[in-house]
Parts: C-alpha cells; structure tokens; sequence
C-alpha cells in the first residue's frame, strides 16, 4: 500500500497532547495556534461553533472577537484587522458565504491576507442547515465575478481540519490572498479523537512587509515571487487600497498595456508558489485500475472503500485533493497514468467531476457517485460504483 | 489503518430531539476514551429546537478509523418513533437494539434482537421523563461487554450538572436494574 501525503507538514513531535474536538473547534484552535489575533463573523448553522470556540480563545491570547451585524460586514471588517497588519479570520456557511462573496473577491484583488472558512450545509438557498453538502466547490472557485486567483483547502478529517487551517494562515501571509477553509457539516460536528500537529512553521509564516525608503516604495511591484511586500500601518509607506486594478504604484489604471502585466502577475502568482500551494493524498493511485476521487468526509468513505476493493483483489486507488484550487493537476496526471476508469464521488449534483474531465490526460471514463439529499455518501455506495464501472455487478 | 486489537464499536442513540441523546454519546464517549479507544462521535439534527429525529453517534476503534461515521451498528437505542426509519440497512444481525415501546409503537424489523424496555416510565417514576436517556445509558451500560460500569458511572458524574447527579445516578442505576432483570428472566 502506497500512501503519499504531499503535504508541507511540520514535523510531528511525540508528546503532543492527543484529546477529542470537534471539527468546528479544530479550525478555532488551528486558527489561534497558527497566529490568528482577529476573529469578525456572524453565526450561522453548521459554522457557529468556530465562532463560539474563537470568543472564548482570541481575548485569552489578546486576540480580538467581533460579532458583527451581518456576512458582509464580517468579511470586511476581517479584512480591515489584516490590512492592520493582524491575522484575520472569518467564518460562515451556505448563504452566508454567497453573502461574502463581493468582498472576497476585494481581497483577491487588493491582495489582502486573511482566512474565510465554509462550513458547507445543504443548499441552495437556506437549504438544509443542519445537513452535509460539498455544494460550494465551485463556489470557492468561481463565486466572485472576474478572473482572480484562488486558494481553497478542503481538509478530510478532524486533525486535518485543525492543520490546514493553520497552513491557509501561512498560504494567505505568503501569497497576500484570502484562503478559503472548505469542510462539510459532518466533519464540522464530528468529534475525533486526535493528536494536535505541531502548527510552529505556519506560526512563524508571516507577510513580507514593506522595507527600504519609503518615497521609493511601489505597494504593488512584486518580487520574483510574484508577491508584493505590503506597507505596515505606521511605518511611513503609502499605499492606496482599492479594488480598481492598480499599477505598481497603486494608482487605478484601464490602460491595456498596464493592465495585462497586472493581471497576469496576479492569476500568476499562485502558479510560481505552487510547490507550497499544492498538497492532496494518493493511495495506491499508481497501479489502479479505476481512482476514485473524493475530497473531504467523502475522501474518508472512499479510503474505506479503496482499502476493503483492494482486499478484494481489485486495483482501486484514491486520489484526494486537500489543496482543491488550484486542482493539483500535474500530480493527478501523473498518478493516474495507468488509470482506466475515474470514479468521482461527492456530496453534489457534480461539481469535482468537471474538473477532472479537464484534468485526464487520456480517454478514460469519468463516472460520478452524487448525492445531494443531506446524507453523506458510504463506503458501500463507492465500492459498488467502481465495481459498476469495472462490469463486475 | 488499525494496528489495535480493540474491536470496531458502533453505537447510535436516536430520538426525537430534546431527548438527550446528545449527552448519551457524551457519556459514552468519555468512557470509552478513558477505556483506550479512538472515538469518532457524530450527530444529526433538524433546525427545529425540539422535536424531529436526533440521533448521536459513536464509532469506536483502536485507532483512527478510515471513515468515522457509521455503517454498521453494534448497539442502537431508539427512544422514539421519529427514529426507526433512519437506522435501516445498517443494523448488524447480532446488534443490540433497545426501544421504548410507549414511544416507539412500531419497531425496526430485522434478524436482530429489540429489547423493549419501560424506559420512560422508569424515568416518570423517578420523577422526569427528561431523565429517560439517562435510565437508557445504564441498560446499555449494563448489557455491554466493552465499558465496565464503574467507567460509565465516573463519565456521568464528570459530564452531570451536581444538582441532578443524585437524580442521574438514580435514573443510570434503575437502567441497569431493568437490563439484570432482562438476564434473569
């Protein structure tokens, strides 16, 4: 069995404490331990939990909590505390996160870091506020208008959740971006028992800030890495924050042959990262006939039903994004050479799947396992979908 | 993957909600941790406050389970009709399902056993129905192999507001009571 986690993980230490939390708790922790001094939301069902856990933690460590009057303002205000130069979060689900989507969108442009966690609940609309759903992948792709870059992270367990909050705080200080936190209700709600990772090297990963004279600074002229160092309030830089496309000088510009570098440094500027950006799980994609390909509690479920396939003598992989955008399709093209059949399972009418039609590089068949009543999807349903595919029943 | 030798342990509590079942699993859940488990412990509630299908979940395990929810229950309670239609296809052959049949008039079928037992009424004659759950966890308590009592007892006491732990000791007591007399009979 060939398990590769290519995730940028600290190194685990063994006397870290192994106690039982709660998915939602896990963020809040993660969060706090990664640095997060800033916390403005609005409660909402299956996400109020990090909330909840983040009123009782943030003043503990001198943090900052805000409830505020609504998703919008949450979001803006998370972005006002980062552009004051503090770790900033805010978190929400289902219409909440279509509320933050404008401001979102802000701090993709503006290139602001901070870390806006979905808690996915039935949709669309109020939908089904207590159920699971995975019916936001797009969403945190594509929910503001324009063409933006994007980083979102869809952890699959409880201690994932608690990691990769804490890495969407490094991501966001090192490429200047808010980061999307993307889990269902099932893993929100469900308490694991748990090792705490070790989070320091997220800790210690702060922005760049401005150095150098100040009458020479440009707040957005990048460095090779296509990440411009911001100006610290109170430092003597500066800047004009807006969400008009500036030039390197920040001043608002539609001039084409000013605009195109722009906006090519910034859709860019996750590409030239994304050593750091990409991470996802394979298990035994190399040899596998069919790879299933599931992302979140789902990912868990097609863990079992790979593993038990296996068992059976039937060469089933898994490939599990944990970075979901950028969609690590380099690495997937390379596991999945020998793959024949893909079958996609997610808690949707068929989101994921999209993507992975784009992403084969050969003529294999791309079959979706989808449901989108609220109940999670089995580790019983994807072992008949791939033994479906394979013409075994 | 699992490198214990504990077995695989799958319980559900399951009601109509303000029934307790949350608390339930809680206290199932702090004995088999302190029993040395992996507990994975999920929940399903509607909007509502009240009322409506509630369950809590348990899937316990020596160590980290591939998937944490449950496909094959061991140990099911049910305290009320809401609750039956939502455990069918899982329930394993040799599970024990515990039902109070004042509330839950048409049981799950299956080739599992049900164990019908008076377990509000117990509680009523305690003084609360709110306490039924309570009457449940010391039948199940007393019927499983895996937790000793005494394990039960302490989650209970650590996890009971002190002004009902008289009342909740009463209430986990007259469970095992109902569950000995099971045996006996």
């Amino acid at each position: 069995m060939t398990v590769q986690q290519n995730v940028a993980q600290a190194t685990p230490t063994i006397n870290l404490p192994t106690i039982n939390l709660q998915g939602n708790h896990a963020c809040a922790l993660g969060a706090v331990a990664a640095g997060c001094r800033f916390y403005a939301g609005y409660p909402i069902t299956p996400s109020s939990e990090v909330a909840e856990r983040l009123a009782k933690e943030l003043p503990k460590v001198g943090g900052v909590f805000l409830q505020m009057e609504d998703e919008i303002a949450s979001i803006a205000a998370t972005l006002g505390a980062s552009m004051g130069g503090v770790k900033a979060m805010t978190a929400t689900s289902g219409p909440g996160f279509s509320l933050k989507q404008e401001n979102l969108g802000y701090g993709m442009k503006a290139e602001i870091p901070c870390v806006v966690v979905n808690v996915m609940r039935g949709g669309p609309s109020t939908g089904m506020p207590t159920r699971p759903a995975q019916g936001d992948l797009m969403q945190a792709r594509w929910g503001t208008h324009g063409d933006h870059p994007v980083v979102a992270l869809t952890p699959g367990s409880v201690e994932e959740i608690y990691q990769q909050t804490a890495r969407a705080f490094a991501l966001s200080e090192k490429l200047r971006i808010p980061v999307i936190v993307l889990f269902d209700e099932s893993l929100g709600h469900l308490e694991e028992t748990i090792t705490l990772p070790d989070v320091t090297e997220y800790e210690n990963t702060i922005r760049k800030w401005a150095t150098g004279k100040p009458e020479d600074y440009k707040p957005y002229k990048a460095d090779a890495d296509g990440v411009p160092p911001m100006a610290r309030p109170g430092d003597g830089y500066r800047v004009h924050t807006t969400g008009l496309i500036v030039a390197e000088g920040g001043f608002p510009t539609q001039k084409a042959d000013v605009v195109a570098p722009v906006m090519k440094r910034l859709l860019d500027k996750i590409e030239i990262n994304n050593d750091l950006v990409e991470s996802f799980e394979d298990i035994d994609c190399q040899d596998a006939e069919v790879v299933v390909v599931a992302l979140g509690i789902v990912g868990r479920s097609a863990k079992k039903a790979v593993r038990e396939l296996r068992q059976q003598g039937i060469k089933a992989g898994l490939f599990r994004p944990i970075t979901l955008w950028p969609f690590p399709t380099k690495s997937f093209r390379a596991l999945t050479k020998k793959a024949k059949y893909f079958v996609v399972a997610e808690m949707n009418a068929g989101q994921l799947i999209l993507e992975i039609g784009a992403a084969k590089v050969d003529k294999q068949s791309v079959s979706g396992l989808n449901r989108y009543d609220g109940e999670p999807i089995s580790p019983s349903l994807i072992k008949q979908a791939v033994k479906e595919v394979l013409g075994h029943e | 993957m699992t490198t214990s030798n504990k077995k695989n342990l799958e319980m559900r509590f399951s009601g109509a909600g303000g029934q307790g079942l949350q608390l339930c699993a809680k206290i199932f859940s702090k004995a088999l941790i302190g029993e040395g488990y992996h507990v994975s412990m999920s929940q399903s509630y509607e909007p509502t406050s009240r009322g409506g299908l509630s369950r809590a979940d348990i899937v316990a395990s020596g160590d980290t389970p591939d998937y944490p929810l449950t496909t094959e229950l061991d140990v099911l309670l049910i305290l009320d009709q809401a609750a039956v239609n939502a455990s069918e296809g899982i329930i394993r052959d040799d599970a024990t399902v515990i039902i109070d049949p004042r509330r839950t008039k048409n049981p799950p079928q299956g080739n599992f056993k049900v164990i019908a037992l008076p377990l509000s009424e117990t509680a009523i004659k305690l003084g609360s129905e709110r306490i039924t759950n309570v009457v449940a966890t010391g039948v199940i308590a007393a019927l499983s192999h895996d937790i000793p009592l005494d394990i039960v007892e302490g989650a209970l006491k650590s996890i009971s507001p002190k002004k009902f732990l008289a009342l909740n000791m009463d209430a986990l007591h007259a469970g095992v009571e109902l569950a000995r007399g099971l045996k006996t009979a």
